[in-house]
């Protein structure tokens, strides 16, 4: 099958777009956060791959999840592949249900996003766990409901997961 | 179900859905490639050089982060009031005045204190030292306590070396890149730091709780000469830390019948998350302070000399009631002993 270039939306998203806002995402991270605002800090580059991966998939991947995700981990000062790993995790759960999205109401897409967020959240917990770190109060999962609370503003401006079925 | 989907794909997915290996073969993929570079870098020490280099990529970055809060900052600063800035000079005048006799005082006590280990063929206390570092962000890891502070390798910061503020240890150097280091607090789980009571001069060994900012001070006995408000100091029997910092005060003391240890609960000294200056401070800096991995052998020497030493002391120089709390002592040193192997920054 063929298609035209004008169906073929999502080409439209343009390779620097998501590079440079995955850098902006990462600046965010680098903020100097302390206190209570660094407990509640929601994962900016993992919503930013999140809104990728489910708008351009054919652009934004597991592999530069993964890539981020090392950067990240670089940024932290954690060993080396913890949040490449639970990026790895978050990002593959959200390829599979990424063409259903069609179906989903916002509020569902809320829900879903959530649902990634806390994955990537325990795929970090559970790594955490098995290198001998203790696990925190319910307080760790904080940052996944900025995130979401983050992605619903950012809808609200008008950002959205583009579907590419809809326009069709 | 992926069947299903894949059917999906052929009738009306054209080729732009066209995604190269399949979800579950990325996932596969780059989860052993994480999984992998997890167990080198935990297990192994080859990426140490790797992170280093990275860090230099990831400087201009930080920079620009900081940008913001320094920008507000220094506006802040800016614009402070000839006012405040008098009263703040007054103060520091009068602590400097303060500090300065109490100065004095440490010159004659450290030429005293010289002299007394001449006179008992003691080695001479090691020198320190330091440089002053300002702290560039806290950790961005949750499940430990670590704080960024502006000098690195490039300002001969070493691993190992002890980091104070003006009232007392704060942590400890595990991780140096060129222009930054990483200092883990001695709240961290995984910082140990020995300390010897101020009053009575027993001596244990600190574990940061990790969770709250408090430390724990285990493995004592139920019957432990200590008690709520005792001060703890470093006991430089490590070599990592200079001798009489202080490092916590005890809040809180369990005892229970079914443990024969005692729960002591310490409070650090040191504005551990309150401060902005830090004082990085490293034994001899020709003698380089070796990380805590390979520092294994010197410690035990010290530890070895330093032994003896508080045990013929108190003979020659104290009076009678040190000779009491030796008794007390023996349990501590036994700790020391145990954890001598044990490295005192796990990374």
């Amino acid at each position: 099958m063929t298609l035209t270039p004008k169906t073929n939306l999502m080409h439209k998203t343009k390779l620097q777009t998501i590079y440079l806002s995955l850098l902006v995402a990462f600046i965010c991270l680098l903020l100097p956060w302390s206190g209570v605002a660094l407990k509640l800090r929601p994962d900016f580059v993992l919503l930013v791959i999140v809104f990728w991966i489910l708008r351009a998939p054919n652009k934004c991947n597991i592999g530069t999840a993964w890539f981020i995700g090392l950067w990240v981990d670089l940024a932290t000062g954690g060993v080396f592949g913890q949040y490449a790993l639970a990026y790895t995790v978050t990002t593959f759960v959200a390829v599979i249900y990424q063409r259903r999205l069609v179906l989903f109401s916002n509020t569902q897409q809320l829900v879903y996003v959530l649902l990634l967020l806390i994955i990537s959240q325990l795929t970090l917990l559970t790594v955490k766990i098995f290198s001998g770190n203790d696990a925190l109060g319910w307080t760790y999962f904080l940052p996944s409901i900025t995130g979401v609370i983050l992605w619903q503003a950012a809808v609200a401006l008008g950002l959205n997961t583009s579907r590419p079925s809809r326009s069709k | 179900m992926a069947g299903y989907h894949q059917n999906l794909d052929q009738q009306q997915a054209p080729a732009f859905f066209a995604r190269g290996p399949s979800p579950l073969a990325r996932l596969a993929f780059f989860s052993a490639l994480s999984l992998a570079l997890m167990a080198t870098d935990s297990r192994l020490q080859y990426l140490g050089t790797v992170r280093e280099h990275l860090m230099v990529v990831l400087q201009p970055l930080q920079l620009i982060a900081n940008a913001p809060s320094m920008l507000y900052d220094s506006t802040n600063e800016y614009f402070s009031t000839h006012h405040r800035l008098l009263d703040e000079n007054q103060l520091l005048r009068k602590q400097a005045l303060v500090q300065a006799i109490s100065l004095q005082k440490m010159k004659t006590l450290e030429l005293e204190n010289t002299n007394l280990r001449q006179l008992l063929q003691a080695n001479q206390s090691l020198e320190e030292f330091s440089q002053l570092g300002e702290i560039l962000h806290v950790g961005r890891d949750p499940f430990t306590k670590k704080i960024i502070v502006n000098r690195g390798s490039a300002h001969q910061v070493v691993n190992g070396a002890a980091v104070v503020d003006a009232k007392g240890v704060i942590g400890q150097v595990t991780r140096t890149y060129p222009a930054s280091s990483e200092v883990t607090l001695i709240t961290d789980q995984s910082l140990t730091i020995p300390i010897q009571v101020e009053r009575n001069g027993l001596r244990a060994i600190a574990f940061g709780h990790g969770r709250d900012n408090t430390l724990d001070l285990p493995f004592l006995p139920a019957n432990v000469d200590i008690k709520p408000g005792d001060k703890l100091i470093t006991s430089g029997i490590d070599g990592i830390y200079p001798k009489g910092l202080a490092v916590a005060t005890v809040t809180e003391i369990q005892t229970s019948q079914d443990s024969p240890f005692a729960r002591i609960v310490c409070a650090p000294t040191g504005g551990i998350e309150n401060h902005k200056q830090v004082l990085l401070v490293s034994i001899s800096p020709s003698e380089s302070i070796t990380p805590p991995n390979t520092a294994k052998q010197p410690i035990v020497n010290t530890d070895a000399n330093h032994a003896t030493l508080e045990k013929s002391k108190p003979s020659a120089l104290k009076e009678l009631d040190q000779h009491k709390k030796i008794t007390n002592e023996a349990p501590a040193v036994a700790v020391d002993a145990n954890t001598q192997n044990k490295p005192h920054a796990q990374d």
